[in-house]
């Protein structure tokens, strides 16, 4: 990316040929509604081109600031991406401080003011166990939901700290403490309860989770959520920071024509309950 | 004259002042029923259908640029699919392993480790087609338990959305029997149980040990070669839901507090519910779907499938051994 900047004009024709295909894919109607992201393979490009680890995550983080503007011009309403799990506490003292802090500066980046989150009209929310992060950090995540109470365009999940357990977990003891207030009868509990609990309430179902550098496991990720019939999990062979808005298009170009050319599961179950 | 009368008839009756056929008569009296200015309106309205115009045409230009790309995608994901079948024809023909358990034997003695417990998905095609209906499910589900078998896993886990293997588990029996019989020869047939967790029972490859015994008890009695457990969606979402109501239960009742439950005894119900969860999934169809998996089971399963790959193929198995066994599991690191 960096020699291509040699030729005047050339970002700009790039930036104008970006959005014009968002523009296009917009038009298809057949944009997956809820992306989920796993951002793979920081630490990896950063060691591939001696880069200090986080010189390799701020490429990560530019790379997923370029791959959401595409997907917000392109229509999509909700993005989760898996910023930090729970297992990640396991990882040395130092390496975990100093993730919470280029967390906390990262966040204050999207949130501040004329960036990404008030470009696209984003609410930011940051979902996960939040009693596990430091004092200082939930401080700067609540000042960041607070400045984009108001944004309606778009909504962006940031999982941190997260696992697809304890959400399950979490959904289940908010019910129990509902139902212990009488609030709801245990008769009544649904599959929909529990999704009105779940950190995701009231946001479409997730249609596409993207992971990349090639590892093929949800690592607890959106467990409920992934699991569900007709969710596409695409896995990138490639590392996050590698990851271009154009092999995005790729991807969002292959859901659209699906969707557009075969019949969806549903629409099945419907001929069968004709028949 | 007609034009009067058509003005008057379209006049509201609500107004009351005398009409008068000009222009600026016209104009007052829409200024009085509508409270508006007319030349205003007209402009909005000019203004409006200009944007629409505009719009409509830029609307349309994404769309031939989408039909477009639409176009180019379709070609070149034909030629990708031809390659991609054409791969596993011929991977197929040099993994096959033709009922051979020796042959399997050598192929998993090479890698570094197997897992512990697979799992597959399986999918019953059409009822009209080659290898479709109940009868293709079975034959499909009994080839991956002879390769189980053969591999030396002990744990499988068969799943299917509808839960037909469930409800034809003696079909399924005497299919898994007779497969098993052409891999290992008549006379040394393994011997296996099926087991359904959502119903509590246990079956084994003879008819009269079909008891609901508890499951530790039985299968230390009868020594088995693999333990087959089909799940299908009721395992899934259902579950966590059953035990969410339960619990919602019995702390309402107050014999359960919510500090209780945590990831520790919720991973203790449903295993004793559903399983354990697995290693290794292996998924036979052309792209990955879960399908409604069991949620809590598929944490930190490596998954396997093949693209464009349609077929419950021997080489799908032994490649996605394969990659579990290069796999790096560093949770959290």
């Amino acid at each position: 990316m960096s020699d291509s900047g040699s030729f005047p004009g050339y970002n700009q024709f790039l930036e104008m040929v970006k959005t014009t295909l968002a523009k296009v894919i917009r038009s298809s109607d057949k944009v997956p509604q809820h992306v989920a992201f796993i951002m793979d393979g920081n630490r990896r490009f950063a060691k591939k081109n001696n880069m200090e680890v986080n010189e390799g995550h701020n490429a990560g983080f530019e790379s997923m600031c370029r791959i959401l503007e595409l997907c917000y011009e392109s229509g999509m309403k909700v993005a989760t991406v898996f910023a930090f799990s729970i297992e990640n506490f396991k990882r040395s003292t130092f390496e975990v401080n100093w993730l919470m802090e280029l967390a906390k500066d990262k966040i204050k980046q999207i949130s501040q003011h004329g960036e990404l989150a008030e470009q696209y009209g984003i609410k930011v929310q940051i979902i996960g166990d939040r009693s596990l992060l430091p004092a200082d950090v939930l401080k700067e995540v609540e000042l960041a939901e607070e400045i984009t109470m108001n944004n309606s365009r778009a909504v962006l999940n940031i999982c941190f700290p997260y696992t697809g357990r304890e959400e399950i977990v979490h959904s289940i003891q908010g019910i129990m403490k509902e139902t212990a207030m009488g609030e709801i009868d245990y008769r009544d509990i649904d599959e929909q309860t529990i999704e009105d609990h779940l950190y995701t309430q009231g946001q479409p179902p997730v249609e596409l989770l993207i992971r990349t550098s090639g590892v093929t496991r949800l690592s607890d990720f959106l467990l409920w959520q992934l699991s569900n019939r007709g969710c596409t999990i695409e896995l990138v062979d490639c590392l996050w920071p590698e990851f271009t808005p154009f092999s995005m298009l790729k991807i969002l170009i292959k859901f659209a024509f699906k969707k557009t050319y075969s019949p969806s599961n549903e629409e099945d179950d419907e001929l069968k309950k004709k028949k | 004259m007609s034009t009067e009368s058509d003005l008057k008839s379209r006049v509201p009756p609500a107004t009351k002042t005398p009409l008068d056929v000009s222009v600026s008569g016209l104009k007052k009296t829409v200024t009085q029923v509508m409270n508006t200015d007319v030349d205003d309106v007209l402009k909005r309205k000019n203004i409006n259908t200009n944007q629409k115009f505009s719009g409509k045409i830029e609307y349309a230009i994404y769309k031939t640029l989408l039909i477009f790309l639409y176009v180019i995608y379709a070609i070149t994901r034909y030629f990708q699919r031809e390659y991609n079948r054409i791969a596993i024809k011929l991977l197929d023909l040099a993994y096959n392993p033709s009922n051979s358990p020796q042959l399997i034997r050598q192929d998993v003695n090479k890698l570094q480790k197997i897992p512990k417990r697979l799992a597959a998905i399986l999918e019953s095609k059409p009822e009209g087609d080659i290898g479709g209906g109940l009868p293709g499910l079975i034959n499909d589900a009994s080839d991956v338990v002879c390769w189980t078998v053969s591999a030396g896993i002990k744990h499988l886990i068969l799943y299917d959305y509808d839960g037909k293997m469930k409800q034809n588990v003696h079909e399924l029996r005497a299919g898994i029997h007779h497969k098993l019989a052409k891999y290992f020869g008549l006379d040394n047939v393994p011997k296996f149980a099926i087991k359904i967790p959502h119903t509590n029972q246990i079956f084994f490859d003879k008819d009269e040990d079909q008891k609901d015994l508890s499951p530790e008890k039985s299968t230390t009695k009868h020594k088995v070669a693999v333990e087959i457990s089909l799940l299908s969606k009721v395992d899934g979402r259902d579950t966590i839901l059953e035990l969410t109501k339960t619990m919602a239960d019995l702390c309402a009742k107050g014999q359960l507090k919510v500090e209780d439950v945590d990831t520790k005894l919720v991973n203790q119900e449903l295993t004793q519910l559903v399983g354990h969860e697995p290693d290794l999934l292996l998924f036979f169809g052309p792209a990955l779907d879960l399908q409604g998996f069991p949620p809590w089971h598929i944490r930190l399963t490596e998954l396997y499938w093949e693209t464009d790959n349609d077929q419950v193929s021997y080489y799908v198995f032994i490649r996605g051994l394969k990659q579990y066994a290069d796999c790096k599991m560093n949770v959290g690191k």
